[in-house]
């Protein structure tokens, strides 16, 4: 059965929107990613841990795992003693503005920059700040030394209590903000930060299983843990995570949901994945890999308006495909010829 | 009822009081008189009294007579007063309105109400007793027209404040406030009363009712405490008969029904106390003879059906409820308690749209029902619940926890339900209808219409409410034991027609708890022992009394407990036909000595006697061990004492000797399960010696005898898993999905141990509950059911799993070799 010419176009289109909206690149040991790790005054011991706790699984995630450079990573805590393998300096205004001064002599367009930020918030709107040794520079400071950015996409986080003000002052194009609260008033401890950083780190989080993790997922992630440990505790929630990535100010709950809403962009933005290969075998392999999954899109975007049983066999008959190339794309990799 | 001012009334009432209203009550005082020596139950000398007066006392005889039920006479001497506007006439009109309602001649009721409440609205000078017969005239509107009874209120109000010495203002005011359900106003009202007239009988039967209506037991002395001032008043009698009758004293409560309606025969509330005694007897005379005074009272005594549905329900009996609820109804279709008691009962018994709607007029003619607005909050709640069927059962569920409940409790119904169907020779009509209450509140309403009740599930015979797993913290109970136990009592009920007496039903279903072999179901305590010692619990027939009227709170769940022992020892003695006979003769109609004397031909004293012997032959190391307890200061006896000093060598971390002394303690109580008790030590013991085998061993003393054992359910997973022994440790986790099911790690693990013990159909199962608590990784969630499917040897159900994971996730690397493995054409295990 054919299908009509303005249904086709229509599916051609969608078929490259769905190619266009695929993750920037597979960002694994490419170098394209750069990560600040800030965490800010503890006050007690137990926020000590929880703070290093989220902040070196991080730095592992980043280091191990995404092959982000040395020069790339740069951990700041309020005392360097604690861990002085992975922390670089203090946490203090100056330390951190520096840090991004130098990262961003290093940046390269296109490349993401992953600022994480946490510890006790206060204060409100613009003035909002997070605890840090020495006088606390403003969310309106951090949005000044974000611009030495112009041409990185910039994933900000900010999981400290308090947080939530900073969605707004931090907004921008090209940048992803998060924040562990929805307002400023939501200064109880948080979970958040645990939750963020165990999604960076691990496979949990990769709802596609594409075997990269992006801001999106993670962001889902965290925000599904930290309602699933109130629930669990049979505790009031205090923390609402919010989201923004349109750069309207205006965080969601939900980034993704909807098309027009947040979340496009932060879909976008993956940490982790496997090295490009330079072998032509697998280069190739992942060409015709990619021509099967554009076909899968094109079918799924069908799904509603097709017969059941003929989508069903067309989806087997690709999905399949797929498995088999990638298949042999892994066994090239592992060195089997098979 | 909320006592907000009715501002009409009260601008009205600003013109109307004047100080010239005292003087025409000092006129009255004959009148007072005559209601004083009434009031202390004189009613003879009253009544000489006020004959003596003539004219002028004549309204004062007419309420003599009411008070003696002589309707007719009164409403003779009532309606000349009214005519010749004789003193106190506008109470007489206020009583002829009150009569033609209880006559049920509503509409000659509501136009008396209507002339007196305008007269009033448009006149001056109405002193304070007229203002009563007002307020009055209002409360007659109200049994129609809800604003009334603010009008009503306000006019009592006003009636006291322009004569504090009117005590009729007061307590009638309160009255009004009660009858709208509002406690603690009418508490207030009925306390004003009695500081101007100390040991006022009907303020302080007023009090006893605002207690009865509480629920608290104090109710019954201050009934008493009324009847002390005035031996002749109606309403203390009644209010007496009514708590035997709600304890199933019945023969109590037809003897206090007959002292109130000697006093005054036309008490409709008499007759429908002695209908529902003899209704429940059997006795069909008794009840042919009640119906048809309450009908020369009333040709359609809605009131009179209406208390019997009442006394039905009380009695489990729904279906008989909803009939009389019918009856109610049809006598008078603006009756809010008919239509009330009609709905309940129909929602008790399924019939949920009809129930809904008879629910919704009640609502409508009586909007102060708290019951009613909650129950009717509650149905909305269930419209986004969804319906989860089974072979023989709807389970009525919240939508996000449905596919937990059909994988788990929808098979366990099943299995109870066959189990059952052998044991008792009966199948219960389907489907059966089981509510799951996400929050204990709606549950609570379910039962009672009210927040606040203590149990965990009732059961109206074919449908069944239930607290979730979520109603309550995880380890507070067992929703699984809860459903099983429920569900017992639709077989029971069933097979005895709604009429087996409560402890029978209830230690059948704890009997059936311990039965289904899962650890579930009461057990000897050390509490239980000691008390049945100290002559705390009560012999087998007045057991009913430690479930209706419990001597001190314990006593209730003791009383499952033990009536449990009593069911388990007829049939060790007789067999499981004994049981099966006594349900079958109470569906004959016969009463428990009856059916003692059939089946197991002994009367209840006999039995008494017996089921002591056994039971101190069956506990008798343990009794020997655990002193006596009259329920005040610490327990005690050797078995303790031992316990306490194992746990002191447990402590300091002798690990050998507190062994030696805590086994020692294990021979004094032997089966003792509880956290508290030598196993539950004896396995910590055991654990700090790394004796791995001997900790599951005593923690499985603990599991099979507590059935919220949450900690050592999962400690005695531990153990086995570390002995290798998998199907040990898979029971363990078994059991605690049912006290902590929304624990996804608890799935994980079963799913893990299932796995390694090669189990794919139990793996199956938990990949499916993990998957219903909606994980945050679905599609691995997903591809691992897929897997479990694959080995389990659905290969078409795993192909198709798989193919969704994919389309969703289509580079998913493990569920591409799954999927490349299924069509074979790829190879490897995962």
């Amino acid at each position: 059965m054919g299908v009509p010419p303005v249904a086709r176009a229509r599916l051609i289109a969608l078929a490259l929107v769905l190619l266009l909206s695929r993750p920037l690149q597979a960002q694994g040991k490419s170098g394209g990613v750069h990560v600040l790790l800030v965490t800010g005054l503890s006050a007690e011991p137990q926020y000590a841990r929880t703070f290093a706790q989220a902040a070196s699984t991080i730095y592992d995630a980043a280091r191990k795992g995404w092959g982000v450079a040395d020069s790339s990573l740069i951990y700041l805590a309020e005392d360097p003693t604690r861990d002085s393998v992975r922390i670089t300096g203090v946490s203090n205004r100056e330390t951190i503005q520096h840090s991004i001064e130098l990262l961003s002599r290093q940046v390269k367009p296109g490349d993401i920059v992953l600022f994480f930020l946490v510890g006790h918030g206060n204060g409100e709107g613009a003035d909002s700040k997070v605890n840090l040794p020495g006088p606390d520079p403003t969310a309106a400071d951090y949005r000044r030394w974000l611009t030495a950015f112009p041409s990185q996409s910039v994933v900000f986080v900010n999981a400290s209590s308090g947080s939530g003000d900073f969605l707004a002052v931090e907004s921008g194009a090209n940048r992803v903000v998060i924040t562990a609260t929805k307002t400023a008033l939501e200064r109880n401890e948080t979970h958040f930060a645990e939750y963020f950083a165990r999604a960076l780190s691990g496979t949990e989080a990769d709802a596609d299983k594409d075997g990269r993790v992006s801001a999106l997922e993670a962001f889902n992630y965290a925000h599904a843990e930290v309602a699933k440990y109130y629930t669990g505790k049979n505790l009031l929630q205090t923390e609402h995570a919010m989201l923004d990535d349109n750069g309207d100010g205006k965080g969601t709950a939900d980034p993704g949901s909807t098309e027009a809403g947040d979340g496009r962009l932060a879909r976008r933005l993956a940490f982790g994945g496997a090295a490009a290969s330079t072998d032509p075998r697998v280069i190739a392999l992942m060409k015709e890999r990619r021509l099967l999954e554009a076909k899968l899109d094109s079918l799924r975007a069908t799904k509603a308006t097709s017969d059941s049983t003929s989508y069903q066999k067309a989806l087997e008959r690709l999905l399949t495909d797929i498995a088999i190339k990638s298949q042999a794309i892994r066994a090239l990799q592992k060195g089997d010829p098979r | 009822m909320s006592r907000l001012a009715w501002p009409g009334i009260l601008l009205l009432l600003g013109s109307l009081v004047t100080p010239g209203a005292a003087c025409a009550q000092r006129e009255q005082a004959p009148e007072r008189q005559v209601a004083a020596l009434a009031e202390r139950g004189h009613v003879a000398e009253a009544e000489a009294m006020a004959r003596a007066g003539g004219a002028s006392l004549s309204v004062a005889l007419g309420d003599i007579l009411v008070l003696s039920g002589r309707l007719a006479e009164a409403e003779l001497l009532y309606a000349v007063a009214v005519r010749d506007h004789l003193p106190s006439y506008r109470s007489a009109e206020a009583s002829l309105a009150e009569l033609a309602a209880r006559h049920g001649r509503l509409a000659e009721a509501n136009t008396r109400a209507i002339a007196l409440t305008r007269a009033f609205e448009q006149g001056t000078r109405w002193s304070a007793p007229d203002q009563v017969a007002a307020a009055r005239g209002y409360v007659v509107l109200g049994l129609t027209d809800p604003q009334a009874a603010h009008a009503a209120l306000t006019v009592f109000d006003a009636a006291a404040a322009l004569d504090s010495s009117n005590i009729d203002a007061r307590v009638l005011a309160a009255n009004l406030l009660l009858d709208k359900y509002n406690g603690p106003d009418a508490v207030e009202t009925f306390k004003s009363a009695l500081t101007i007239a100390p040991n006022n009988p009907r303020a302080l039967l007023g009090l006893a009712m605002v207690q009865a209506f509480e629920g608290n037991p104090a109710a019954a002395p201050g009934a008493q405490r009324a009847l002390a001032q005035n031996p002749s008043l109606v309403g203390a009698h009644l209010l007496l008969a009514r708590f035997n009758l709600e304890a199933e004293a019945y023969d109590s409560a037809a003897a206090g029904a007959r002292r109130a309606l000697a006093i005054d025969s036309s008490a409709m509330q008499g007759w429908g106390i002695l209908g529902s005694v003899s209704w429940l007897v059997g006795d069909s005379a008794g009840y042919r003879s009640a119906r048809v005074h309450a009908e020369r009272i009333n040709p359609q005594p809605a009131e009179f059906f209406s208390a019997i549905a009442e006394a039905a329900a009380r009695q489990r009996r729904y279906d008989d409820a909803v009939r009389f609820g019918r009856l109610a109804v049809a006598a008078d279709s603006t009756s809010a308690p008919g239509l009330t008691v009609l709905g309940n009962n129909e929602l008790r018994t399924g019939a949920m749209d009809s129930g809904r709607s008879h629910i919704d007029r009640a609502f409508a003619i009586d909007p102060f029902n708290l019951w009613n607005k909650n129950t009717l909050d509650l149905l909305d709640q269930l419209k986004q619940y969804v319906t989860v069927a089974t072979p023989r059962f709807q389970i009525v569920v919240p939508k996000d926890e449905a596919d937990y409940y059909r994988i788990y409790l929808g098979p366990l119904l099943e299995q109870a339900y066959d189990q059952f169907a052998a044991r008792y020779e009966y199948r219960p009509a389907a489907p059966i209808r089981i509510e799951m209450f996400r929050n204990h509140a709606d549950f609570s309403v379910r039962g009672i219409g009210l927040a606040g009740l203590g149990a965990l599930g009732v059961s109206f015979g074919r449908v069944l409410a239930l607290d979730g797993p979520a109603a309550r913290p995880a380890g507070e109970f067992n929703y699984g034991s809860t459903a099983w136990h429920e569900l017992a009592h639709t077989f029971t009920l069933g097979l005895s027609d709604h009429r087996v007496p409560r402890w029978l039903s209830e230690g059948l279903s704890v009997l059936e708890e311990r039965r289904a072999g899962r650890g579930w179901g009461a057990n000897a305590t050390v509490d239980f022992l000691a008390s049945y010692k100290g002559g705390r619990l009560l012999p087998v027939s007045r057991i009913n009394d430690g479930f209706v009227r419990p001597a001190f709170p314990e006593q209730v769940t003791m009383s499952y407990y033990q009536a449990s022992l009593i069911c388990e020892m007829i049939e060790a003695e007789r067999g499981p036909t004994a049981i099966r006979d006594m349900l079958r003769g109470y569906a004959e109609g016969l009463d428990t000595r009856a059916v003692f004397a059939k089946v197991l031909q002994t009367t209840p004293a006999a039995f008494d006697q017996r089921f002591d012997g056994w039971f101190r032959k069956r506990f008798a190391v343990a009794l020997e061990n655990i002193d006596a307890w009259d329920g005040t200061g610490p327990l005690g006896g050797t078995y303790l004492a031992a316990v306490a000093d194992g746990v002191v060598l447990l402590k300091a971390a002798h690990f050998d000797s507190a062994r030696v002394v805590l086994a020692r303690a294990q021979q004094l109580f032997p089966g003792d399960g509880s956290t508290d008790g030598a196993a539950w030590y004896l396995a910590q013991v055991a654990y700090a010696q790394g004796d791995f085998a001997t900790e599951a061993t005593e923690l499985a003393q603990v599991t099979s005898h507590d059935e919220t054992a949450m900690e050592a359910n999962a400690k005695e997973s531990e153990a086995r898993e570390r002995e290798g022994d998998l199907p040990g440790a898979m029971a363990a986790l078994d059991r605690l999905l049912w006290i902590a099911p929304y624990n996804d790690s608890t799935h994980l693990h079963l799913a893990d141990l299932a796995e390694r013990a090669g189990d794919w159909a139990r793996v199956v199962r938990e990949r499916r509950g993990i998957l219903a608590l909606n994980p945050t990784d679905r599609l691995e969630a997903r591809y691992q059911l897929a897997r479990a499917l694959a080995k389990a040897g659905h290969r078409e159900e795993a192909r198709r799993e798989v193919l969704q994971v994919l389309e969703a996730a289509p580079g998913f690397e493990k569920a591409q070799t799954l999927l490349l493995e299924l069509r074979g054409s790829g190879g490897g295990n995962q």
